[in-house]
């Protein structure tokens, strides 16, 4: 079947590819460009381990083709660390030990990332909201809650 | 897996001139209900040689609300829907309904236009435009027709769109004067499906006394209906002659007269009662009245 090109900007560098018709973005980011960090949990929206964003919002890249995002920034996990070092989440999630297992990590990150991009200051309300589509088997959630606190807190100034 | 070839159109007539010329050609907004049908292998899809991504057709998006009538394009997301000021102000059951759908990552995809489609029996989109009235605007190439909300599903899952049609927007009149409205919902898509009860409740009123009024079910019955009984209890009464607990039994008599007794029916009972009664209760309440 046809292979489609497209062109999508991932951690601020630009990828041309060709893409099969049935290729998710999650199999782009993991098998084409080799970037393991996303990981597949479920497969069908639920688990939130495969959440990266897109153009500014976070997406299941489990449920998204990479043809329909041609055109697109997207940031993923690998996309925190700087030359400075770990970004403010990533350091707030070993402060505060909001990693056990750490396969829902990448994802929650990511929700956390979008959520602060847009929303410097959110309350713990919004922190929850932003998270409901992460699932965690490990940790209970309120360490990671914690963690977007203190990084926001850390971040924003 | 099923094998299909993705095409994507970036004009609204683009996406009328392939659905003509091609056959089994299945139409792809936000996927996350398509997407995971295909993942799962659902063999209504097993037959379909080409996806249509009409993600990118700008002519399918955005809310218009004017004095006397309104639209929402049909590939509106979710996340567009409760973030938008004038659907906040203006018609806020909509942007409640929108909010108590999936996840963050879902609404960032997931489209109205998507929801009414694929029609799911517990679709959260149904009640809040069922109660506006709303019509839906289906166009092929040679036209539009429109469809009555309430006559658009023909049984879960299954619709009158046909083959070589588009769901481009949704059309209504806007509420006039003052109106009040509550959208309810308890439990979640996931969790076992006798937990999961929703409620639109629209109300035009005037002299503290209720001018129009639609009740409308979401996942009490099999499609989504106005209660009619508790609407004819309910208009042209003044607040004060309203009992907001006996509107709650009359709509629960309703949902068993349409459903029939089942094994979920002594839990959907009282909690569709009560569902109902605390709907009126803050219709009342909003509308300034306390007894
Ligand atoms: C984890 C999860 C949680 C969810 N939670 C909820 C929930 O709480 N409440 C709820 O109601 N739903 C829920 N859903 C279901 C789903 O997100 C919604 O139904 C969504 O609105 C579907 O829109 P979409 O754009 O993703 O549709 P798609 O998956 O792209 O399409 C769905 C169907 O509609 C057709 N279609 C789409 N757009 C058009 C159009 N413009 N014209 C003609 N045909 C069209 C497609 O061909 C397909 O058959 C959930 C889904 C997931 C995965
Ligand atoms: S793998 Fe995408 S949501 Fe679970
Ligand atoms: S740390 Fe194990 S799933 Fe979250």
């Amino acid at each position: 079947m046809a292979k489609l090109d497209v062109e999508i900007t991932v951690n601020g560098a630009r990828h041309k590819l060709e893409v099969g018709s049935q290729e998710r973005l999650l199999d782009t980011l993991r098998e084409q460009l080799k970037m393991t960090g996303t990981k597949e949990g479920c497969s069908v929206g639920e688990c939130g381990a495969c959440t990266v964003i897109v153009d500014d919002q976070a997406v299941n890249s489990c449920l998204v083709l990479t043809a329909q995002v041609d055109g697109s920034e997207i940031i993923t996990v690998e996309g925190l660390e700087s030359k400075s070092g770990l970004h403010p989440l990533q350091k707030a999630f070993i402060e505060k030990q909001a990693i056990q297992c750490g396969f829902c990590t990448p994802g929650m990150l990511m929700s956390a990332l979008a959520l602060l991009n847009t929303n410097p200051t959110p309350t713990k309300e919004e922190i929850k909201t932003a998270l409901e589509g992460n699932l965690c088997r490990c940790t209970g959630y309120q360490q990671i809650i914690d963690a977007v606190e203190m990084a926001a807190e850390e971040w924003g100034v | 897996m099923v094998e299909y070839q993705l095409l994507r159109a970036h004009s609204l007539e683009e996406v009328l001139e392939i659905l003509t010329e091609k056959k089994k050609v299945q139409i792809l907004a936000g996927g996350t209900d398509l997407m995971v049908d295909l993942h799962q292998q659902d063999p209504k899809f097993e037959n379909i040689d080409y996806l249509l991504d009409i993600t990118d057709v700008a002519e399918l998006k955005g809310i218009k609300l004017g004095p006397e009538e309104g639209e929402i394009g049909a590939l509106t997301t979710h996340a567009e829907l409760l973030s938008s000021p004038e659907i906040k102000e203006k018609l806020p059951f909509i942007g409640a309904a929108a909010s108590s759908i999936g996840s963050t990552q879902i609404r960032n995809r997931a489209t109205i236009g998507g929801n009414l489609v694929n029609a799911a029996a517990c679709a959260d989109s149904f009640s809040p435009l069922i109660a506006l009235g709303a019509e839906l605007v289906l166009r092929n190439k040679g036209g539009a027709r429109r469809v009555l909300l309430e006559d658009f599903v023909e049984w879960p899952n299954q619709t009158v769109l046909k083959d070589n049609e588009v769901l481009e927007k949704i059309v209504f009149k806007m509420p006039q004067g003052e109106y009040h409205s509550s959208y309810q919902k308890i439990g979640r898509r996931n969790a076992v499906s006798i937990s999961r009860l929703s409620l639109t409740l629209l109300a035009e009123v005037e002299n503290e006394a209720i001018k129009n009024i639609q009740v409308v079910s979401g996942a009490a019955t099999p499609a989504p209906v106005p209660f009619r009984e508790v609407n004819k209890y309910l208009t042209a009464k003044t607040f004060a002659e309203i009992d907001p607990a006996e509107a709650g039994e009359i709509a629960a008599d309703e949902m068993v007269g349409i459903t029939g007794e089942r094994w979920s029916t002594p839990y959907k009972r009282p909690a569709l009662s009560k569902l109902v009664e605390r709907a009126v209760k803050d219709l009342l309440e909003e509308a300034g009245y306390n007894g």
